[in-house]
């Protein structure tokens, strides 16, 4: 069977790249590094991908906002693109970074590029947190975590921007057009607005949305960062047949693609 | 055109967390209760580019009207009691500029020439005092070294300049005094080293240019030349092997199998697996930290990197690691001497720029620790360390070929960092933030970031024929240091500017950030440059290496700087030192039994030297890449802290690579000797307790003492002995080290403080399998808890607890190198076997301390039985490294498991979260978990805010 091929997006300052150009590859895709200048001089087209990934960092340093100055280059250059590549059915990823530039860049909440409907900005507490919490896997159209719904997992975040805000107006559209993917949970399972099980402050304690296709997902958390057992900070406590959190998000976008 | 201003603000109604976090400060950290609430606001000033196009870079860039609105050329902040404006001083490179200009070459805006970004304050108080202002801007706001107050809308944001002349330097006709007052504040070389210059040029018939005397001042800094480790050394009227040379000695005689390379490269290098190796650097940056703090230590970090993938023919970065010292942060005001910082701000942005450099550039910083001790108050003691991997076959360093080219990487050149290399050998002063403030700077990740991209692509088509980094001393260091054998002649005027009107010995000196330099074979110039472009990084070609054996230099077609690389490398003069160490004597305490045991458990736990660090590991990225195997801490809530950090670096593979340290600040001061050898023990301990085979094990040193006279050069032959006698016991080798020898203040009344001396030393290695490693939080209730080593209880000097008591004490734990490999051996057997469920060794704080840890992460209590015949206090309290907490399953035995090392079950685990301790049958105390958890989370919480 043909391997999806997954285009990890790369510019000055993404440096989660390794670990997602792993995940993918785990999951049984066909990972290729591209640094957005390819895309620019067209030296790489994207239609030749299934799946555009948006790896974690700090792109051009998160100068201005997290993520705006790569989001401005993306709609300046790659706009239509980008909108081929999703009405053609296939899947973008953005963790990290690549949610704030998917947000700034307007392909979420609802692929309206050029504007900008919600935002990730600073973190309640003020700072930059690394630390495991858990997630609620919401039921919603998204792809990528078919057969995950109610489920909870460990995960970890790392970032300083990472509160998801929005008017009213948005969030119902989002809440009630099933786009919430992902929300922090506390230690008995329910949604959590308390630090740190929710180390952000997010309204609604959003963690991850998708549009309403179900095909672009956005998400704080780094699930690139467990697809090995040993990469939990408890695996000592866990039993030998757990099986890593994160790989089945990788998992569900390889075998959609395949599908393709 | 006029320049055109943009403020941008937070939409009233939504959280300013910036300003809530200054608030904080201003009521917590400064006591000032005046200001009711902080604004913030973001200025952007462009010059070219008209107001309509200022007002399209706001909607489009600039502010996102979700949540923040927008004023051109109009102020923002209407209402606020007081408004001020903070921004980086002309000069001092703004990061987020270059990001503007893109961004705004990207929207189409054309004609925009140049662009700043700073902070707009308003502050909210009917009552808020000129003087509260002034604190808080001095105290909080504004770094003078590199920021400003913003008093009037600056005219142009284009800093112009025009170069100075290369001056000659009559070096020949000057008197000793004349050659002194050159070399003050300057060049910081002796008389007799000025002497050696002036009959040079007196030999060769000519005077030096400043471009040449500067380059061999660099050279001959006690940073690049370690002369002090290099001297020949008179130890009680008798000679001994140099320092550097007895640690070198000790490694060869060693012959470890695992060592590919050792002192003579930017890292010390071991065997891998699969063909790999890793290589590890550890680096001080205590004199930029210490008056410009986030600079400082984000230079540091940089600086470290840097030799990482300079390393061999290039590495890549995996890890980073900080050691911190420094005063109480709740040290009183008038106890700072005059010219220093406050060790509550040095803290808090020593951290934010480790924070900030590894996490933009995506290496965590994993490992690490801070200490606290008085004597810190004059200058911190800031080490930073960084490790990588690289194929095994490129892990030796590349000698250029006459004909290569000499290829600058990465960021341009600018006045910031001059004198760097000889300010860092000079002492603290109270003048010294004045006089060198231009030697620090603010770092810039993301151009290392790209230029590393590029440099492993580079090194993968093999491009690279040798490469080293822009550190210390800039293109005059590493040009010079990599053409030592062949010769180099650069053209100054080719390096790329951040500005005009830099004189051609700036150019040499300069340190700024970010640069690598290369040599290239021509035929692969083209291919190099083709792959810098596609990453966005700069690259120049400055010259070639010549087969001259000089080191030269031009400046618009003239010859500043022609030096022959003999003189410049081997022209110093082997310094003669004197040593004699006279023993220390501090009084024994008496022995108190202790009269409440809850209090005093809580108040060892919460001592500055124990307690917990989570709120900085919190900060820094600790598992971007992946690769994190045995985190900073784990355990059920996330709280247990671990001895080492065990990464994974090849994604997929079960190989692990193990990070640790050990230092303690006051153990030194009692006994260089022993001193050093508990910082050895208590590094490797951090390893073993995780499952790391002592064979497999590297070490790192660093010397951080004050401006060695005779007793602390006494001192320091002893450290260096205990360095030398734990090779010989251990077979350990020590493959790279460094020496900072600076840590002295002279103050202007005549105060004279001398930092407490600090050996760091640091060991890193390999595991075959990370899945045989294990962490310290307990795992199971009802387990045996198994004390493992040697220890003397009544060895108790630089304990917490005699520092709890007022004292330091004389007798210090006294270790054995050869006994200790025996207990290494004997844990990493019990671990490997599967046995131990976990292990902790013991450091700070002692059994008691590491005991709490375990249940913290546990979320248990434990039960322990102190035996007959020993003082309580001792017990639990001592800190002999090399002694380790094990817990081992109910229905073992613990000498099946350790064999003939001493071992004994002190106690066992329990469903109570209760920590008891009883001894002849009688309750000494039992303390809830929660108590002592919360003592030991206060102190960091309260200074970060967590």
């Amino acid at each position: 069977m043909k391997k999806p091929r997954v285009c990890v997006l790369r510019t000055d300052g993404i440096n989660c790249d390794e670990e997602m150009f792993y995940a993918f590859e785990k999951a049984g895709a066909e990972s290729q590094m591209v640094h957005v200048n390819q895309l620019r001089s067209k030296e790489v087209q994207l239609a030749d991908y299934q799946i555009l990934a948006l790896p974690g960092g700090f792109s051009y340093g998160d100068d201005v906002h997290s993520g705006k100055i790569l989001a401005v280059e993306l709609t300046s250059f790659l706009k239509e693109q980008l909108s081929e590549f999703v009405d053609s059915g296939k899947l973008m990823l953005g963790i990290c970074n690549g949610f704030q530039v998917l947000v700034r860049t307007g392909l979420l909440p609802d692929r309206n590029q050029g504007n900008i409907e919600a935002t990730l900005t600073v973190n309640d507490s003020g700072h930059f947190e690394c630390r495991w919490i858990r997630l609620l896997v919401e039921p919603s159209h998204c792809v990528f975590t078919r057969g995950m719904e109610g489920s909870l997992i460990d995960i970890q975040v790392a970032h300083g921007e990472g509160k998801f805000y929005s008017d009213p107006s948005v969030i119902e559209k989002i809440e009630h057009g099933g786009q919430v993917v992902f929300r922090y949970a506390g230690a008995d399972g329910k949604p959590t607005a308390l630090y740190p099980a929710n180390p952000n402050g997010s309204l609604n304690f959003i963690a991850g949305i998708c549009d309403s296709t179900g095909r672009i997902m956005g998400m704080m958390p780094h699930p690139e960062r467990y697809v090995e057992k040993t990469q939990h900070p408890n695996w000592r406590r866990m039993p030998e047949d757990t099986v890593p959190h994160g790989l089945a998000i990788f998992k569900n976008a390889v075998e959609y693609a395949r599908q393709m | 055109m006029m320049i055109q201003e943009v403020r941008v603000i937070t939409k009233a109604g939504i959280p300013d967390s910036k300003g809530e976090e200054i608030l904080y400060e201003i009521s917590h950290a400064l006591g000032i209760n005046t200001v009711q609430k902080v604004r913030t606001a973001r200025v952007f000033r462009f010059e070219g580019i008209g107001a309509s196009d200022a007002a399209l870079l706001a909607e489009r860039l600039l502010a996102e009207s979700v949540f923040q609105d927008f004023s051109v050329n109009s102020p923002v902040i209407n209402d606020a009691t007081i408004v001020l404006e903070v921004a980086y001083k002309p000069g001092v490179m703004n990061p987020e500029a270059a990001s503007i200009v893109k961004s705004a070459a990207d929207l189409g805006v054309a004609g925009l020439l140049a662009a700043d970004s700073s902070w707009e304050y308003g502050f909210y108080g009917e009552n808020i005092t000129g003087a509260d202002i002034e604190r808080i801007t001095s105290s909080l706001l504004v770094n003078a070294t590199v920021e400003y107050v913003v008093r009037e809308k600056p005219k142009t944001l284009i800093i112009q300049g025009k170069p100075g002349r290369t001056e000659v330097i009559p070096v020949r006709q000057m008197s000793d005094t004349e050659l002194i007052e050159l070399s003050r504040d300057k060049l910081f070389l002796n008389l007799e080293e000025m002497q050696v210059i002036k009959d040079y040029f007196r030999r060769i018939g000519r005077d030096p240019t400043d471009c040449e005397i500067e380059t061999i001042a660099q050279t001959w800094s006690e940073h690049c030349g370690h002369k002090t480790f290099k001297a020949r050394l008179i130890v009680d009227g008798k000679e001994k092997t140099p320092l550097l040379k007895r640690l070198k000695n000790a490694t060869e005689e060693s012959n470890h199998p695992l060592v590919l390379s050792a002192f003579v490269d930017n890292s010390g290098v071991m065997e891998f697996y699969d063909g790999q190796a890793i290589c590890g650097k550890v680096e001080t940056h205590n004199s930029p930290s210490a008056i410009e703090p986030y600079g400082g230590a984000m230079t540091g970090s940089g600086g470290v990197f840097r030799d990482i993938v300079g390393t061999g023919r290039g590495a890549k970065t995996l890890a980073s690691t900080d050691m911190f010292c420094f005063a109480r942060p709740d040290t009183p005001d008038e106890d700072i001497p005059a010219g220093c910082l406050h060790p509550h701000y040095l803290l808090r942005r020593v951290v934010a720029g480790v924070r900030d450099y590894g996490n933009r550039m995506g290496i965590p910083t994993n490992n690490g620790s801070v200490h606290f001790h008085r004597d810190f108050r004059a200058k911190p003691t800031v080490i930073v360390g960084a490790y990588g991997i690289l194929p095994a076959e490129l892990c030796r360093k590349g000698r250029p070929r006459a004909g290569d080219l000499v290829i600058a990487l990465g960021g341009r050149t600018g006045r910031d960092g001059i004198h760097g290399a000889t300010f860092s050998s000079g002492e603290m002063t109270d003048r010294t933030i004045d006089v060198n403030s231009s030697a620090v700077q603010i770092g810039h990740p993301i151009e290392e970031k790209r230029t590393f991209d590029a440099i492993l692509v580079a090194r993968d088509e093999g491009l690279i024929r040798a490469i080293t980094d822009c550190g210390a001393g800039g293109f005059a260091s590493a040009v010079g240091e990599m053409g030592s054998e062949v010769g180099a002649r650069i053209a100054l005027d080719r390096a790329p500017l951040k500005y005009p009107g830099l004189s051609p010995w700036e150019i040499m000196e300069s340190e700024s950030q970010e640069r690598m330099v290369l040599a290239v074979d021509p035929e692969h110039a083209g291919r190099l440059m083709e792959i810098c472009r596609g990453y966005n990084v700069e690259a120049t070609v400055l010259g070639e290496f010549t087969g001259d054996k000089c080191f030269s230099a031009t400046y618009e077609g003239q010859v500043v700087m022609n030096l022959e690389m003999e003189f410049l490398h081997n022209g110093l003069p082997q310094r003669v030192m004197n040593a004699a160490w006279r023993p220390a004597c501090f009084a024994e305490p008496e022995a108190v039994p202790a009269a409440d045991w809850e209090d005093l458990y809580c108040r060892v736990m919460g001592h500055l030297n124990v307690c917990s660090k989570e709120p900085i590991v919190r900060l820094y990225d600790h598992g971007v890449q992946g690769t994190s195997a045995l985190p900073p801490f784990s355990g059920i809530n996330g709280d247990g802290p671990n001895d080492a950090a065990i990464m994974a670096p090849i994604l997929g593979k079960p190989y692990g690579m193990v990070i640790s340290h050990g230092l303690n600040p006051v153990l030194n001061m009692i006994d260089p000797y022993h001193g050093s050898l508990w910082a050895a023990a208590e590094a490797v301990s951090n390893a073993i307790a995780s499952g790391v085979n002592p064979r497999d094990l590297m070490l790192m040193d660093n010397f951080i003492w004050p401006f060695p006279d005779e007793e602390l050069l006494g001192a320091l032959d002893l450290a260096v002995d205990a360095c030398v006698d734990f090779v010989r016991g251990t077979g350990m080798p020590f493959i790279s080290g460094k020496d900072s020898l600076s840590s002295t203040y002279r103050g202007k009344d005549g105060t004279v403080i001398k930092i407490p001396p600090i050996l760091c030393i640091s060991a890193f290695g390999r595991v075959p399998d990370v899945s045989r490693t294990v962490s310290a939080d307990f795992k199971k209730t009802g387990t045996k808890i198994v004390l493992a080593g040697y220890r003397n209880t009544a060895e108790m000097a630089g304990s917490v607890y005699y520092d709890l008591l007022g004292h330091i004490g004389n007798n210090l734990p006294k270790l054995s190198p050869t006994a200790l490999m025996h207990v290494f051996e004997a844990v990493y057997g019990a671990i490997n076997s599967g046995k131990l469920l976990a292990c902790h060794d013991i450091s700070e704080g002692g059994v008691a301390a590491a005991l709490a840890e375990m249940c913290f992460g546990g979320d248990m209590g434990a039960q322990v039985i102190i035996p007959e015949g020993e003082l309580a206090e001792n017990f639990l309290f001592n800190e002999t490294a090399g002694c380790f907490l094990a817990e081992i399953p109910a229905d073992s035995n613990p000498s099946d498991i350790f064999g003939d090392i001493p071992c004994q079950v002190i106690g066992k685990t329990t469903d109570r979260k209760v920590i008891a301790a009883e001894q002849s049958g009688k309750t000494l105390f039992e303390t809830r978990l929660d108590r002592l958890r919360a003592a030991w989370r206060q102190p960091m919480k309260e200074v970060f805010r967590q």
